[in-house]
């Protein structure tokens, strides 16, 4: 149906703005009780965990250099180089199979990184389960804004769950999908805001969650492959013909 | 390594700041953030920020950062009562700091209290072994004590576990250069061509490592390498120019017995000597007789 729906005033000015005012508001209010969680953080001892984590992303720094400059050295040191990193027994790469598995196992029983997880995600979760909730009860049960352009009929249980008219246009939506673009469209603002490295980050931080314990032994046997794999062939005698050139056109 | 535009940013805030005109405060950011060494100017105009109640309460929480660069500055220029008084202010502000106890290692160091700054700093290692800062601080006192070998040993233990580090790959190769272990100096200046393949300097200085070494297959791969940082630097490198011509005599008198091998480049001696030559009349026109002798000696 072509028709427009005319929406009040007052639903801009009573839902639509107070909704994103009050997302604001939570989120710096998160940031800031973050900040004072950290400062009550005593150093962890898992810097130990920490020192190898590093070692393992500085020895897979040198291996992709290795890899990606290859044909610059010549190719005794490359091989020994080779040799150095994906040797059976004690290269740098090698990562024995049941070692894999056990740093990750390690990690999740470990009783202070749980806890440590446990406290990131549920200041991740409880006020976005707040404010949905919240939006839920007060906001439900009329049409809050319309997309400016046209949607499919899928989305209508989607965005429309409190409107219980089904001849509605789908582009006309509730409150909730009003909560969900703030709840991701906020964090350029955000940054903004709070400079860099605020806690408001939920998406990265779910990415950065799932990527923490893979990050040594998949990587490094990911590295110990592509090396495996290289072909060295050595670039230098290019570059004589290359400085011939070069001196040729100097001179003339 | 500084850019060049950030360089020309860099020379011209000094000049401003030296006659006067303000924009001390942006000299001092940019002097840290690009990490220059210019220890006399950031004492003296950091001081003055520093000295002038006013000036120092508009910095805002950065006081803190100026008070620390102000004493490193201060010590490298050998003023310690200025580099005292500032760590004690920073000590007053952040009582159980490490980087404030860092200071305090330095500035032993400066004094030349070694054995005490030692102690100071395997304390500060037993807490939080993974301090970059302090590791290399260990092996510059080290180095200042004289004691190269020491300096190596503890410079190798740092780069087992920050490899990827090549700013200290590179201290280690000066290192090996100083005590003649050509061929460990050699492994590091492999090493950074590997982590920077684009930058001249380190072919030039591996090229000159294995000039040194000697050796057919060195030489060989030597003038390989001084032709890389020609073609790097588009002919411009006078010395990777001198070096083709030496490794090229060098590597006919030592296969004068066997069969000359010489299909790879056989201009490369003549281009290269043009080069020098037109480059001497350039530059240094008045030496031009002394270059076209020794390399007519050369070729001989």
């Amino acid at each position: 149906m072509a028709e427009d729906l005319v929406l009040d005033t007052a639903i801009r000015d009573w839902v639509l703005i107070p909704l994103s005012v009050v997302m604001v508001l939570i989120g710096i209010l998160r940031y800031f009780v973050s900040k004072l969680m950290r400062s009550f953080q005593t150093p962890d001892p898992k810097i130990v965990k920490e020192g190898h984590f590093l070692f393992c992303r500085q020895v897979i720094v040198r291996a992709r250099n290795l890899r990606a400059a290859a044909n610059f050295i010549t190719p005794k040191s490359f091989r020994s180089r080779r040799v150095y990193f994906s040797n059976e027994e004690n290269g740098l790469l090698f990562v024995p199979k049941g070692q894999a598995q056990n740093l990750q196992a390690q990690m999740f029983s470990d009783p202070n990184m749980a806890m440590d997880m446990m406290k990131k995600n549920l200041s991740m979760i409880i006020p976005q389960t707040l404010t949905f909730a919240w939006v839920n009860f007060f906001f439900s049960g009329f049409v809050a804004a319309k997309i400016p352009f046209p949607l499919t009929q899928r989305f209508r249980s989607m965005l429309q769950n409190g409107i219980d008219l089904s001849t509605v246009d789908v582009s006309y939506v509730s409150s909730r999908s009003w909560y969900f673009l703030n709840l991701f469209g906020l964090r350029g603002l955000f940054s903004l805001i709070l400079g860099e490295e605020n806690a408001t980050d939920d998406t990265q931080r779910m990415m950065q969650m799932s990527g923490f314990g893979f990050d040594p032994s998949k990587s490094l046997s990911a590295e110990k492959d592509g090396l495996d794999i290289v072909q060295h062939e050595w670039a230098l005698p290019k570059f004589e013909h290359r400085a011939e050139a070069v001196l040729k056109k100097l001179v003339s | 390594m500084v850019s060049k535009t950030e360089e020309t940013q860099l020379n011209r805030l000094e000049n401003q700041v030296d006659n006067g005109g303000g924009g001390a405060w942006e000299y001092l950011c940019l002097v840290r953030k690009l990490k220059v060494r210019r220890s006399e100017k950031v004492l003296k105009h950091g001081l003055s920020i520093l000295n002038d109640p006013k000036k120092r309460s508009a910095l805002g929480p950065e006081e803190w950062t100026l008070y620390e660069q102000v004493a490193i500055a201060a010590m490298d220029c050998q003023c310690l009562d200025v580099a005292k008084d500032c760590i004690k202010v920073l000590q007053k502000k952040f009582p159980e700091s490490k980087r404030v106890g860092r200071l305090n290692g330095m500035l032993l160091e400066a004094k030349g209290s070694w054995a005490e700054a030692e102690k100071a700093y395997s304390s500060l290692l037993e807490d939080n072994s993974l301090d970059q800062i302090i590791h290399k601080r260990r092996i510059a006192m080290a180095k200042a004590q004289g004691n190269i070998s020491e300096a190596i040993e503890l410079l190798n233990k740092y780069l087992e576990i920050f490899m990827a580090d090549h700013e200290a790959w590179r201290e280690q190769a000066e290192l090996y250069v100083s005590l003649q272990m050509y061929k460990q100096a050699a492994f590091c200046y492999e090493e950074l061509i590997l982590s920077q393949p684009t930058v001249p300097l380190y072919h030039l200085a591996y090229a000159d490592v294995l000039y040194t070494l000697g050796g057919l297959e060195n030489l060989q791969t030597a003038k390989k390498y001084y032709a890389s940082t020609i073609d790097l630097t588009g002919g411009k490198n006078t010395r990777a120019l001198f070096g083709i011509c030496l490794c090229i005599s060098a590597i006919a008198q030592v296969s004068k017995g066997r069969n000359k091998e010489d299909k790879e480049s056989p201009e490369l001696q003549s281009l290269a000597a043009t080069a020098l030559e037109k480059d001497y009349k350039q530059r240094a026109a008045n030496k031009l007789g002394l270059l076209t002798c020794s390399l007519r000696s050369l070729k001989n």
